[in-house]
């Protein structure tokens, strides 16, 4: 047997350490929205707020229960279209139309979710992706309700009393807030009762059972709960750019979202933020290549994945304590 | 030998199996099985290869469902319930080749065995209310009470896939205890320990019997069986070929014929 | 009755496609269980150079096709030895985003290739339609389902009757006890990835005639002619070829009598409806554990 040293400090609660990271994100998020004043800056950074809470919330679906999902831009995107529709065609408030948005969101991966998440591996990957392009195929032949291929179009932006959201400023705060807030929601989930049971699953569905949980339900749940989160993404999202059309919502922007969470490395909550805000900064750099800009960036995500495929934050730790025991040897 | 006298005067058995029958295919693997394990009992569970021990264990884990006959636990008959629903009855099990959840740490695992006794979920994590904290904070005091039962508390935050594999096979028994069962089902425990690891195991089995927990104990390693069984129930070819004490099992024909052939 | 076999005709022509970009997703899956999502791009550079070789440059169509094909291997080729074989994780998720990724790329290249312009060319005989009880059938019908019928055939009779098809399907079995009787199966790896794709170059080459080619026609015909192969049982030649037709044949129907919204919809449906039935496909491949 190896010897294994022993550690002291057992019952040491993490939540402390926990807190000091969130003052420190909210201080972080105030002194960036008061210096940048850019609005270019700050809509990237408002976007990576966006796409961060997609990729967190497949994070807990993916990195967390194991389960793999290709479909999920059309949670995204029945998010952003309930919001759409309700509050033009309808007039309802936005802030009425969230939570409207988030329930039919839970309502279809309820749905979805009871034949699907019966399948493993592989082929629930497969049937993610069918549901993805079945939705995505209403989004562009439902002209009536949807505006089709060509969009919706004249999306209002958000107010809250005397707050107007028009600003980007404003919008920035918003949606940080909102990640902030989904951040702490799955960082609770991750260390509870729940969030063992999630993770168990992942590493032994068959040990999981034998030690009482109900995999399937929770799956279920943790779909559910997924859906919800990447709905209130669409929601800030189609207050931010007051147009979307099926595009947006498409089979590659499922895989994006899969990227940012692999990229920034499964099961780890300050990943996702670092794999949304690669993969939102990207296509930024990358339009100085104009026409090469897709050949550029199907390189770098191949290489990536080829280089670091248990993703930059794992990757990145391994190299180091590699390059620490090559100078200690 | 004179306590085992005292417990079989129990009236109702903890789990009964009534006529099992059991076949894949074509392939009779159990034929009209009947026996009793009665509370506070080791029952050891042996026989050739191919005796259809396992599928017996897995019958009783909720693996399978029996064909024919059934199976009662606690006076409730389990035929119908999924793997899941018996560790809320009050039975746990043990894998052969040892299933540990290994990305997480040692005390993480005996905490997802105590998910039937603990009930936050997710309303209740997201919102982290002062109950659910202090039942978080208690599950973790009973976890590293287990870990120090099994001896493993000093290791509590180490990954459980580092550990070795004899130290990885209690973590599965602490795990296993965690959620409080009545019935322990233990498939081959000292496979792949070495001479001591079994002894040490033997000594943790019986400390786990003084905390009331009954158990049925497939295994290979004889010596183990014969010593700390109260009851020993030899299969052979589906059917059962004898019931009794290590004593009796030892000394009947039978089961030697069984065993080394004629 | 006229209608109902005007669509059949169509749905066959289709169905043909996708059962030869379907056979070409099995053949890979099958040694490797990779799902090569750039799969649909290399049909697109297929029809784009068919389009560049035969219709710009005027070679003769037999040398164009075999051009083709050699082309669209060797691409597919270079895209194992260094996209796939150099991975260190050979997870499923991250081959998925490494095809994927390789699929923006030579959507990439294609439209730095041959621009954002669609491209058509004739038909390869300009023969008249042939009239079957008042439904026309082209003569480019003819032509897709024949060849890619003999492609099919050729196929089983390699993997069935060669001894380098055995070899593969005995790698595809048991990846060790293949190399231990001297198999090479890291060839056998990049022989399946050069036969997959070259099939996919085959379905560009004939579809190339009947449609609008231009960088990205490949995603859609790509996503589609997994779906059949899915409907037909994955790893499955001949259910590969079933799942095709289906599609193909389903396909025309809906969008004869429902609606043209319907067409890219249908694919989409039967693979949710097959996986919830029949996990293994319609033709279930004997060990589908394994999957």
């Amino acid at each position: 047997m190896k010897p294994i040293k022993p550690i002291k400090k057992t019952v040491a609660g993490r939540f402390p350490r926990d807190k000091i990271y969130y003052i420190f994100f909210s201080l972080a998020v105030i002194l960036t929205g008061l210096f940048v004043s850019n609005s270019y800056y700050l809509q990237v950074l408002t976007f990576i707020g966006i796409n961060s809470i997609l990729a967190l919330s497949l994070n807990m679906l993916m990195g967390y229960a194991g389960q793999v999902s290709l479909g999920h831009a059309a949670f995204y995107g029945i998010g952003a279209y309930t919001t759409a529709i309700l509050t033009v065609h309808y007039n309802l408030s936005p802030w009425l139309a969230l939570p409207c948005a988030i329930f039919i969101a839970i309502f279809v991966a309820f749905l979805v979710g009871i034949p699907t998440l019966k399948l493993t591996g592989f082929y629930l990957g497969m049937g993610t992706l069918g549901f993805g392009m079945i939705v995505n195929i209403i989004f562009r032949e439902w002209t009536d309700l949807t505006g089709g291929a060509s969009g919706f179009v004249g999306i209002p932006s958000l107010e809250l009393g005397p707050v107007s959201f028009y600003s980007m400023r404003n919008y920035f705060y918003l949606v940080w807030a909102a990640l902030l807030l989904s951040i702490i929601v799955c960082k609770r989930l991750v260390n509870s009762r729940i969030g063992r049971a999630l993770r168990s699953i992942h590493d032994s569905a068959h040990a999981a059972e034998a030690v009482g949980i109900n995999t399937r339900n929770l799956k279920i749940q943790v779909f559910v709960l997924s859906a919800a989160f990447a709905a209130l993404a669409g929601f800030l999202y189609a207050h931010l750019v007051s147009f979307i059309s099926p595009g947006s919502f498409d089979f590659m922007m499922s895989v994006r979202i899969v990227t940012m969470v692999v990229i920034g490395g499964m099961a780890s909550i300050w990943g996702s933020l670092l794999g949304a805000s690669l993969l939102t900064l990207l296509p930024e750099w990358l339009h100085a290549f104009s026409d090469f800009e897709m050949v550029v960036y199907g390189l770098i995500l191949m290489l990536i994945m080829i280089v670091l495929p248990q993703g930059l934050t794992k990757g990145l730790i391994d190299i180091y304590e590699r390059s620490k025991k090559k100078d200690n040897s | 030998m004179n306590v085992q006298r005292k417990k079989t005067t129990a009236k109702f058995p903890l789990l009964k199996i009534e006529s099992v029958y059991k076949a894949f295919g074509g392939v009779q693997a159990l034929l009209d099985v009947s026996f009793d394990v009665e509370k506070g009992f080791i029952v050891g569970l042996i026989g050739p290869n191919g005796a259809g021990k396992t599928t017996l264990f897995n019958l009783i884990a909720g693996v399978y469902s029996p064909g024919r006959g059934r199976i009662i636990f606690d006076r409730a008959d389990i035929n119908k319930k999924k793997i899941y629903e018996l560790v809320t009855c009050g039975i746990s099990r043990t894998f052969q080749n040892v299933e540990l959840f290994e990305s997480m740490t040692v005390i993480e695992n005996v905490m997802v065995g105590q998910h039937v006794i603990t009930k936050c979920g997710f309303l209740g994590a997201i919102s982290s209310l002062p109950w659910i904290l202090k039942e978080e904070r208690k599950a973790k005091e009973e976890a590293m009470e287990l870990l120090a039962f099994v001896g493993l508390d000093k290791y509590a935050d180490k990954k459980s896939s580092d550990l070795p594999f004899g130290w990885q096979r209690l973590l599965e028994i602490a795990r296993a205890l965690a959620s409080k069962p009545k019935l322990l089902l233990l498939d081959e425990p000292a496979a792949g320990l070495n001479a001591v690891e079994t002894r040490q195991l033997g000594e943790l089995l019986k400390k786990i019997l003084n905390r009331g927990v009954t158990m049925i104990l497939v295994e290979h390693d004889m010596s183990l069986t014969m010593e700390i069984s109260d009851k020993i129930v030899v299969l052979d070819q589906g059917e059962i070929l004898a019931v009794g004490t290590p004593r009796e099992i030892q000394s009947n024909e039978a089961v030697m014929t069984a065993y080394l052939g004629k | 009755m006229q209608e109902i076999l005007q669509y059949i005709f169509s749905g066959i022509t289709n169905g043909a496609i996708y059962a030869i970009i379907a056979v070409g997703f099995s053949l890979l899956y099958n040694s490797t269980e990779i799902i090569n999502f750039a799969h649909g791009e290399f049909v697109m550079i297929g029809a784009l150079s068919l389009v560049t070789l035969w219709g710009s440059f005027h070679l003769p169509l037999p040398l164009a096709f075999v051009l083709t094909i050699v082309v669209v291997s060797g691409t597919g080729l270079l895209f194992e030895r260094f996209a796939i074989r150099t991975v260190k994780k050979p997870d499923h998720i991250v081959l998925v985003i490494i095809t994927v990724g390789a699929s923006i790329f030579l959507r990439g290249i294609a439209m730095l290739i041959w621009g954002k312009d669609a491209y058509s060319i004739p038909p390869f005989s300009s023969n008249p339609p042939i009239d079957i009880a008042g439904a026309r059938l082209l003569i480019q019908s003819i032509w897709i389902i024949v060849i890619s019928l003999l492609s099919v055939v050729a196929l089983y009779f390699f993997y069935n009757k060669t001894l380098t098809g055995k070899a593969i399907r005995a790698c595809a079995i048991n990846k060790k006890a293949a190399w231990l009787t001297g198999i090479p199966s890291g060839k056998m790896v990049m022989l399946s990835f050069v036969l997959s794709i070259g099939m996919g170059a085959v379905a560009g080459l004939i579809i190339a005639p009947i449609t609008m080619c231009s960088y990205d026609m490949g995603t859609m015909l790509g996503l589609k002619g997994f779906c059949a192969a899915m409907l037909g049982g994955l790893g499955s030649l001949w259910g590969a070829l079933i799942g095709g037709f289906i599609l193909g044949i389903l396909e025309a129907m809906g969008v004869g009598f429902v609606s043209s919204s319907l067409k890219d919809a249908i694919a989409f449906v039967l693979l949710l409806l097959i996986l919830f039935i029949r996990p293994g496909g319609i033709i279930q491949s004997k060990d589908v554990q394994r999957f």
